[in-house]
């Protein structure tokens, strides 16, 4: 991203590991452990914010965890910087420019590696395959990249950048070549390397921290000197430099010559045009039915254990090991609501929110709504601060696209997640879909023991005009109203209840009714602009009874609850549906505390918006959890029990 | 008056400090390592800033303090002027031995360990906000020059060795008699309790902060620039309700300008 | 009856800490003209109380190296190093947690319950020429391999 010419100002982490109490717990733990510890080391030492994640536990990924990172940039729209070689190249005959690590034959293959499934007895194999970033290299080649798009804005001459990624040095040139219509000529004795590898290694390595220039020769001195000099490449990293390559043409190919040969001599477009691939699909035929349980007896015992449960519980031992603060942007940082929010330019009162998503456990289900819900829920997040869901990002995960099961999977998470940006349209902007602008596809997550639940997950960027009126989700103030919106659906399918308690998927997987979801988003949204909303905080899993623990258990965790459950069924609701049932349903809403006083304009725009609206309860300077439903009590719970079990279960999940 | 933010390879918090330097009305420009060493004195004050400098190679700050300009800084340092360390800042100058400003390396910033009643409880990096109570008597320091004694401060912090040892027998009790002691680890009361939560990071005596004799270096591990702005601060403190208000950081900056200004 | 697993670990990748090490000990205390090389390599001194010692090994290799960058060397009951170099062992004289942790870990998660202590150590191998390498070397690693109040060092003798 910083090849844009942007400023990277915030990673996501959205991470999914196997069961931690399953049969293979002790390589899970292992692997979450790695897993933090790289992304801690990393993006720290990168000074970037982490500012939203998640972490999903489910034993499809006990042979494949998923580690998915979003990153956020800024930049000014009049400085974005091209990949592709500028017009000028060809007659010019600009120099292709390498920067950064010295190439070596680390990550050789390494994106075809991920297709391998891996078992065990190709261990020796898979040696060598993985690449070896250094967040201190680029954190410096950031810095050094910035002063080369300061020159050439001030000289105001076009230049193409890039990163080096799958395919190594190969890709990039053709891609930039290709993409400006023109030839290119590489030597491969200028540059620089770690060692004497053969030409082919050289070309397709995918050695980290490496970017490529393409800019014009009156430049060239100047652009050598902010990297070898003012940077002092050499002496910062062994062997980094910033070395010219070769040459951009007129010409149509893509000649590499080595040691005095030319060892490459094809038509540039070869190099970029993708094979398409025509896959079969299939649907997977899923035989899930409703479980037929008793009600639990105890619900305090019940709700403790799903407060512990390793996908409910506080996040806090993992986010502590993030630095949340570096920059000096971050107004809600994790832990303080649905989503993160940065003010990442002084002097202007905006704000950008993040929020990452996606249910595999709905994906199990149905691949449909498992996308339309991840759209859904990372949306509803961002809303819940006050911001606007402006556009959405995703990586998606599923199995070996060979397999027509698997293609059908990932085509119907495609359909879902396409579906919901549709129906959730830009506020503002009907009928407009919120833009999905990157994406990421990762195939091949799949092991001889299975395929992955399928996990498309989605990073929503939310806008918000002024940071002073973003609202966090702990409670405020004892006395004040909490509201529900969202009524209680039977849709236990894939809940935290359901598997935490009973061990069993379920079939009614919640879905996505567009147009309440889009009401209750926009309701939300108008509410905290107001200024009607003391906290907000919206249901996902653990549904209900979660929500609103959560919002007692945030920090400072100085105030109680008491909800009726009766005033939880709004209008058309069933009155025997299940305590349980209204409890744990994970269909979705918000559970919203009124600002005293704004009680009556809060219900005229929830009701502007065909919503209903139930008065749920109140917030207690009582430190306890306490439900009821009509006078009978079901719940009641002391607040810093709940706490103590809140805070342990990821931290003895990880242990 | 010009503030130099020093910048090496791995410094992260350059920017946000020098938004910082600008916004209490002091003039300021980020100043790379490997810049003319003979540029240094044109300043009248320097920040080290946070970050990774040189990765944290052989440990946090060493290779940092070994360049030329380090040599420079301590020239300036000799004439009295202000620098603040922050964070690696402070591993820095404890490194290049400008703090505790005994003319050595008499202190080492470790590897954090949280203990809570007798057992270790977590270790490694951490990211926090913490309360911090201004030990010291107002003057006493460049970079806390305009605080009261006992006044408290809400800063963050994100580090992994901000432990502070010393096997130098007695240095602790002479920083404390002296007056060294900048900062200490509190709760939101004030009150200093020698264990985790209160005390992050297991630093002795829960000792978050120091300057040197002169008064004019002050080394910290909480990150001042990131608590400038009243909008920083976490969710569940009563001034962000008030974004445009200052933060409990910029005390920090407006000490070190008012520092030179009685200096000059 | 106590045994000791040796276990020394090398980057195969470039050691960018050890180059660095190198660079500044040339650059900015003069040692350019005899220091030819710098490599690194970290120790883990894993001390159990009884089992196959040599298969308990490979059992902690395998947990311990990470095989996509480093290659490792298990020596039993011994430490000793080759010649061309003068090796510096410098370990933390305070709690050394990360080590505690790995006992930890190879205890109570990996169920290794024989293990009685873990001791980590980085080895700073020195290849010195020129007249007392292991005085210089001395010199070197006060000057600025470690800060004695946190860490401790021994010119580990040579065997071999």
């Amino acid at each position: 991203m910083n090849c844009m010419g942007a400023t990277v100002v915030a990673t996501a982490d959205p991470l999914r590991f196997g069961d931690p109490f399953g049969p293979k717990a002790n390589k899970v733990r292992w692997v979450a452990e790695g897993v933090v510890d790289g992304i801690w080391q990393y993006g720290n030492a990168l000074g970037v914010p982490n500012m939203a994640g998640d972490i999903v536990f489910n034993e499809s990924f006990d042979d494949n965890c998923l580690v998915n990172v979003v990153s956020l940039g800024i930049v000014r729209r009049d400085q974005i910087i091209r990949s592709r070689a500028p017009p000028a190249a060809g007659e010019g005959g600009y120099d292709v420019i390498l920067i950064g690590k010295p190439t070596d034959s680390s990550g050789l293959g390494g994106v075809t590696f991920a297709s391998e499934a891996l078992r065990e007895e190709d261990e020796e194999t898979n040696r060598g395959a993985v690449q070896i970033p250094d967040p201190f290299l680029k954190n410096v080649l950031f810095k050094a990249n910035d002063d080369l798009f300061r020159l050439v804005r001030e000289e105001g001459i076009e230049i193409g950048f890039k990163d080096l990624g799958g395919g190594g040095f190969t890709c990039a040139t053709s891609e930039m070549g290709a993409a400006g219509g023109f030839g290119m000529e590489i030597n491969l004795d200028d540059l620089h390397k770690a060692d004497d590898f053969p030409p082919e290694v050289l070309s397709i390595a995918e050695t980290q921290e490496r970017f490529l220039i393409v800019s014009p020769p009156e430049l060239r001195e100047r652009i050598l000197k902010i990297y070898n000099e003012h940077w002092d490449l050499p002496n910062v990293y062994e062997g980094a430099r910033a070395s010219v390559v070769g040459k951009i043409n007129t010409g149509d190919r893509f000649t590499v010559s080595h040691k005095g040969e030319i060892v490459c001599d094809v038509p540039i477009q070869h190099l970029t045009g993708g094979i398409r691939y025509q896959r079969e699909e299939k649907a997977r035929v899923i035989e899930l039915t409703e479980p037929d349980i008793p009600e639990p007896a105890d619900y305090n015992q019940v709700l403790l254990k799903i407060l512990k449960s390793p996908n409910i519980a506080s996040r806090e031992h993992v986010y502590r090991y993030y630095d949340t603060e570096v920059m000096g942007n971050t107004v809600i940082r994790p832990g303080e609501a649905d989503a993160g929010l940065i003010a990442p330019v002084r002097g202007e009162n905006f704000g950008v929110a993040l929020a990452v998503d996606s249910n595999p456990f709905y994906g199990r289900i149905s691949p449909y709504w498992g996308g339309a819900t991840a759209v859904a829920e990372a949306m509803r997040n961002v809303a819940a601060i006050g911001a606007v869901p402006s556009t959405v990002t995703d990586c998606l995960n599923y199995g070996n696209p060979e397999k027509p099961e698997a293609f059908w999977e990932f085509r119907e998470g495609v359909k879902g997640l396409s579906q919901a940006c549709k129906d959730l349209w830009l506020k503002g902007h009907m009928g407009q879909a919120v833009p999905i602008v990157s994406g990421n596809v990762s195939f091949y997550n799949e092991s001889p023991q299975g395929s992955v639940d399928p996990s498309p997950v989605i990073a929503c960027v939310g806008i918000i005009k002024d940071i002073g009126k973003a609202i966090t989700q702990e409670l405020k103030a004892a006395g004040d109203k909490l509201f529900l919106i969202g009524p209680r659906f039977d849709e236990l399918g894939g809940s935290e209840y359901y598997k935490t308690i009973f061990n069993v998927t379920g079939a009614n997987v919640p879905i996505v009714r567009f147009d309440l979801e889009r009401n209750m988003i926009y309701a939300v949204i108008d509410a905290i602009d107001e200024g009607l909303l003391a906290a907000a905080h919206d249901i996902s899993n653990g549904g209900l009874a979660a929500t609103v623990s959560e919002m007692a258990l945030t920090r400072p965790a100085k105030l109680g609850f008491e909800i009726d459950l009766e005033k939880a069924l709004g209008i058309g609701a069933s009155a025997s549906m299940r305590t349980d049932k209204i409890l744990f349903s994970e269909s979705s809403g918000f559970v919203l505390e009124a600002k005293p006083g704004k009680e009556e304009r809060l219900l005229e725009i929830l009701r502007g918006y065909c919503l209903d609206p139930m008065e749920i309860g109140i917030v207690t300077k009582k430190r306890r959890i306490v439900m009821k439903r009509a006078s009978e009590t079901v719940a009641d719970i002391d607040l810093d029990e709940a706490r103590a079990a809140w805070t342990s279960g990821l931290a003895e999940a990880m242990r | 008056m010009k503030i130099a933010v020093m910048q090496f390879p791995g410094t992260n918090c350059e920017h946000e400090t020098l938004v910082a330097v600008k916004a209490v009305g002091m003039d300021g420009e980020i100043f790379r390592w490997n810049r003319s060493e003979g540029e240094l004195s044109g300043f009248d004050g320097f920040f080290i800033p946070g970050g990774f400098s040189y990765q944290d190679r052989i440990r946090a700050g060493v290779i940092a303090s070994k360049e030329p300009v380090m040599q420079a800084l301590l020239e300036e340092a000799a004439k009295g002027k202000p620098i603040v360390g922050i964070c690696n800042g402070f591993q820095i100058l404890v490194e290049s031995g400008l703090l505790p400003g005994t003319g050595k390396i008499d202190m080492a910033l470790a590897q954090n360990v949280m203990v809570s009643k007798g057992k270790i409880v977590r270790r490694g990096y951490y990211c926090d906000w913490v309360n911090l109570r201004h030990d010291a008597p107002s003057k006493r320091c460049s970079g806390s020059f305009i605080m009261e004694q006992g006044s408290l401060l809400k800063i963050p912090i994100a580090h992994g060795e901000g432990n502070l040892v010393t096997t130098t027998p007695k240095l602790i009790e002479r920083l404390n008699e002296q007056e060294q002691v900048v900062f200490r680890y509190c709760d939101r009361n004030g009150r200093v309790i020698n264990e985790f939560p209160v005390n992050v990071n297991g630093s002795t005596q829960s000792i978050a902060a120091i300057c040197n004799p002169e008064g004019n270096v002050l080394g910290m591990m909480p990150h001042p620039e990131r608590s400038f702005f009243a909008w920083q601060l976490p969710s569940f403190d009563p001034r962000k309700q008030r974004p445009d208000a200052a933060g409990p950081g910029r005390r920090i900056f407006e000490s070190v300008k008012r520092y030179i200004e009685v200096s000059a | 009856m106590s045994q000791k697993i040796n276990l020394r670990v090398w980057l195969k990748i470039p050691d960018a800490e050890a180059a660095t090490v190198k660079n500044t000990l040339a650059r900015r205390f003069g040692y350019a003209d005899i220091l030819n090389d710098v490599k690194k390599e970290r120790l883990f001194s894993i001390e159990v109380d009884c089992g196959d010692v040599e298969e308990l090994a490979r059992s902690f290799a395998k947990e311990l190296v990470n095989e996509n960058k480093e290659s490792c060397k298990i020596l039993i009951d011994e430490l000793n190093f080759e010649e061309g170099y003068v090796p510096v062992k410098v370990s933390l004289k305070i709690e050394d947690g990360e080590a505690i942790s790995t006992r930890e870990r190879l205890r109570s998660r990996l169920g290794f319950t024989n293990v009685v202590d873990v001791k980590k150590a980085t080895i700073w191998k020195l290849y010195l020429g020129g007249m007392d390498p292991e005085l210089r070397a001395k010199k070197i690693a006060e000057e600025l391999l470690i800060n004695p109040h946190k860490d401790t060092f021994e010119i580990t003798s040579r065997m071999g």
